[in-house]
Parts: structure tokens; C-alpha cells; sequence
């Protein structure tokens, strides 16, 4: 615990600040959307709107689409990555990546709490089967503010979604609050 | 017992109806189980144990049970908007806050309410207020949106969206 006088520590240190604006090497997905991976994932949520499987009542675009924000869940392991399920042999593992973005450097902040603050998003196109989705990935800005309880940091992160050939599908603006 | 609510899907709403106060049809899902939990963390390959290890949820992070998924909350709220804004209308900007936690046995009620409307070019631009109710009236995830209409016989939103078609406000 840091001091309950006095000014509270700036977490937001040169090193801190000097990664704000920084940008990971884009992102693309193992394998192009599948059409099973889209229907596991509308019949999940329960949104059985047509547009994700019939072609008449998709053609408006180009045949069946994907749920809107499927592409925030598109970066799945690859055949030869590593078993995140290895990590359950350690008894207090809550299976939770600790990485916030694969790419982008670590916040160096001694805050052991993670909570996710919410999601801003702007959308503009479905994502179809077969398309390839990839993700440019940038912290937009790191701040503190001192709470009750101490200080708080907020990382807010862009994610610019768009297809392989550039087409924007979504960004997400994503605050993660550590304290 | 019906887990959801039939989608609106096709011709959505027209700006020339909406009207700042309106509520918008709600989106009703549940009552939510362990099952539908465990499905939506399976469909997501998402291992965080508080969504389907219950002695770890409730022992080791001292939860009430094990939790319903954020991410599954957050494309309820988008799909609150695509159920409205139909395949005519386009649901440009949602955000949202994770505010409070849901358990199995809840029933969630996503819900709009209008708070502005603005012309634009040949389309419209409504704002919303957005939440998540719970059978008790508990507000899980509160936020706001911006859904772009068409006119009353006018086209339908031009798609993939372009926020450019709007002209300058």
C-alpha cells in the first residue's frame, strides 16, 4: 500500500508515457471466418436473424454475415500454438491471458487489479465466411486518476478490424482499469 | 419458455417515426443457465474459470455463483440495435460500461430509449440511452448509442457503412 498521506504516486512515468500512441505489428486471424465458428456463435448469443443464414435474406450483403462483432473474437489459437489449458496445472490459474494485446508493450504499473472499464464501438461492415480478419492494435492513451482508494490508471486501446484487403469492419475503443 | 426473443429482422425502424422519449422493442434472454453460459464460452474458446468452475468462482474469487459473460452481455446490446435498425438502417456507434455482475436464474431485459434525433442528407441519426435489466431491476450495463434510419420512402442506408454519407453536421 502506498502512503495514505501526502501525494499519491504518479504511475505515469516517462516510461509509461512514451508508449502511449504505440502501435502493435497488425494482427491476422489463423484461419478465415467459418461459417460453423459464426452459427456457434449467433445460436450462443440467440440472435437468429436470417441475415447470418439464409443468402436470400443476406444478399444485401453478398450472402451471410457474421454477428457484428464477431471480429473481436476472430484471433483464435493456431494449430501449433502452445494449450492455454497447460497453465490449469497451477491450482490458482483463473485461465485468463494476461497479455492485454499480443504486440503491444507491457504497462508498467505496480497495480495488481484488472477490471474492464467497457467498449466504445464504431461499426461499419459484417464480416462474411471465408473472409480473413485482422487487427491493428494501439494504446490511445494511459492517464491516472487518484480515487478514494488510491490511484487508478485507465489504458484505453483502439482496435481497427478490417479484412484482409483493408475493408474497416469495426473499431473498438476498449479502457482497461488497473488499480 | 422462450430463451429469446424473435429478431427483427429485415426492414427496420424509419426516422420519421421515432420520437425522442420512445423506447425502443426491448430484447429479452433467459431465464440464463450454466448451459448457456458454458455455450458462449466454448463458441468463444474462453477459459476464465468464473464462467463455469464453481468451486473456484464462489472460493476462490468469492463470487456469488459462477458469472454471465461480458462479451456475451456486449453483443446483446448490439443486437439490440440490429434487431431495430434491421437490414435498412445501420447501428453506427454503441458503448457500454460493465457496471454490475449476472448469475444463472437471471433474466436479462436489454433496452433503448431515445434521447435525440438529427436529420442528415437523406438519413436520419438517433441517440439512445442503452441498458441490461435483470428480472430484479438491476442495471448491469449502462451506455449509449447512435443508430443511423432511413427517411419515410426514402433509401435504405448504404452499406458497408460510411459515416461520409452523412455530410458534415
Amino acid at each position: 500500500m502506498s502512503a495514505a498521506t501526502g501525494t499519491p504516486p504518479d504511475y505515469i512515468t516517462p516510461a509509461v508515457r512514451a508508449i502511449i500512441g504505440a502501435e502493435a505489428p497488425p494482427l491476422e486471424a489463423h484461419h478465415p471466418v467459418e461459417a460453423s465458428e459464426a452459427r456457434r456463435f449467433h445460436q450462443a448469443l440467440m440472435d437468429d436473424a436470417p441475415r447470418y443464414w439464409d443468402p436470400a435474406a443476406a444478399s444485401r450483403y453478398g450472402g451471410p454475415v457474421a454477428p457484428i462483432g464477431f471480429p473481436v473474437h476472430a484471433m483464435r489459437r493456431a494449430e501449433d500454438e502452445a494449450d492455454p489449458l497447460d497453465a490449469m496445472q497451477q491450482g490458482e490459474y483463473d485461465g485468463v491471458d494476461r497479455r492485454l494485446r499480443p504486440g503491444l508493450p507491457e504497462v508498467q504499473v505496480p497495480l495488481k487489479r484488472l477490471m474492464n472499464g467497457g467498449y466504445e464501438y464504431e461499426l461499419f461492415r459484417y464480416a462474411r465466411p471465408g473472409e480473413r480478419i485482422r487487427v491493428r492494435s494501439r494504446y490511445a492513451d494511459i492517464y491516472q486518476r487518484n480515487g478514494r482508494t488510491g490511484p487508478i490508471v485507465f489504458v484505453v486501446i483502439e482496435d481497427d478490424y478490417e479484412t484482409e484487403h483493408g475493408e474497416r469492419l469495426l473499431r473498438s475503443t476498449n479502457t482497461i482499469i488497473l488499480r | 419458455m422462450s430463451t429469446s426473443t424473435m429478431a427483427r429482422v429485415g426492414e427496420g425502424a424509419v426516422f420519421d417515426d421515432v420520437e425522442v422519449g420512445q423506447e425502443i422493442p426491448t430484447l429479452v434472454k433467459g431465464p440464463m443457465t450454466t448451459a448457456h453460459i458454458m455455450r458462449w464460452s466454448a463458441a468463444m474458446e474462453n477459459w476464465h474459470r468464473i464462467h463455469y468452475d464453481w468451486k473456484y468462482a464462489t472460493e476462490h474469487d468469492g463470487l456469488p455463483d459462477v458469472m454471465v459473460n461480458g462479451s456475451w452481455k456486449q453483443h446483446v446490446m448490439i443486437q439490440l440495435l440490429t434487431d431495430w435498425a434491421g437490414d435498412t438502417g445501420w447501428p453506427w456507434k454503441v458503448g457500454f460500461q460493465f457496471r454490475g455482475m449476472n448469475v444463472p436464474g437471471d433474466t436479462l431485459t436489454a433496452w433503448g430509449r431515445v434521447t435525440a434525433k438529427e436529420e442528415r442528407g437523406p438519413y436520419g441519426v438517433v441517440d439512445l440511452e442503452i441498458g441490461l435489466r435483470s428480472q430484479k431491476g438491476e442495471e448491469s450495463t449502462p451506455g449509449t448509442a447512435r443508430v443511423v434510419l432511413p427517411r419515410r420512402g426514402g433509401p435504405p442506408v448504404p452499406y458497408p457503412f460510411d459515416p461520409a454519407v452523412l455530410g458534415t453536421a
